[in-house]
């Protein structure tokens, strides 16, 4: 479970907390347009997927705007550190911000992949903004086949 | 949009924007991870600037241990007003983001008045 910064600043009405309950469980129905915001903000780390299959651990991270300079990723045994800065270039002096519904800054993510990985074979790959990281599974550790000779 | 037309369409979400003001244009900025050039689809209509994005990644094969992202296309609708030179916006998509850039029209752009005399 992530924390989930508090945006509310209005201690003086704490009615308004129930309010904002209420959309935030509204929102949860509402299938067409669910927002990225208030539980679902995922402004503190990056959104990321892990999949298992028999030959690898593959790790899917969406990271918009981010160069591939930028990022910083490291295995040790089984611990994958993604790491990085987001900047953003938009906000510059003689500019009138309106809205700003995303985050920059520095983030950092550590993933626990099981036991089986081999930290040796790592391949990175960064595309129209989503980091696939392939991870190898151990020699031993994966499905083989052996054809048995029946006489 | 009604409700009901709303539900018809397929899934999608509203990527997180960023709205800045220039001088001389408006830049709009759209995280859209996953999305390329091709499967963009940008269209002004009247007062609408509606972006279409689908993502066309597919599922990896195996066991999801972890399922963070939100893999649906993207759509958003912004509504400009009559400032908006409509023959002039630009879009660069980039690493997953798209920056729009509308340009205001000539009449509102701010001036520089000559004095006389």
């Amino acid at each position: 479970m992530n924390l989930v910064k508090w945006k509310n600043n209005d201690l003086l009405d704490p009615m308004n907390e129930f309010d904002r309950l209420q959309d935030e469980i509204n929102k949860l129905f509402d299938w067409n347009y669910p927002e990225n915001r208030g539980l679902f903000d995922r402004s503190l780390s990056p959104a990321v997927d892990l999949v298992e299959n028999e030959n690898e651990i593959i790790l899917v991270c969406d990271l918009p705007g981010i160069k591939k300079d930028d990022l910083d990723l490291s295995i040790s045994r089984n611990v994958i550190t993604i790491k990085g800065e987001k900047k953003n270039e938009l906000k510059k002096e003689g500019r009138k911000t309106f809205r700003n519904e995303t985050w920059s800054g520095a983030f950092q993510r550590t993933i626990s992949l099981p036991e089986t990985v081999d930290p040796e074979k790592v391949d990175a790959s960064m595309k129209e903004g989503v980091l696939t990281v392939k991870v190898a599974k151990r020699e031993e550790v994966k499905p083989r086949q052996i054809s048995v000779n029946v006489k | 949009m009604s409700t009901q037309e709303m539900t018809k369409r397929k899934r999608c979400v509203q990527p997180l924007s960023e709205i800045h003001e220039e001088d001389k244009k408006v830049i709009i900025r759209l995280e859209m991870p996953g999305v390329e050039k091709k499967d963009l689809n940008i269209q002004v209509e009247n007062n609408r600037l509606r972006i279409n994005a689908t993502r066309k990644e597919s599922e990896q094969e195996g066991t999801y241990l972890l399922r963070e992202r939100n893999c649906v296309d993207y759509e958003k609708v912004f509504t400009i007003d009559e400032t908006i030179d409509r023959d002039s916006i630009d879009a660069v998509m980039k690493n997953g983001v798209l920056e729009l850039s509308l340009q205001f029209k000539k009449e509102v752009q701010p001036r520089r008045i000559e004095i006389k005399g």
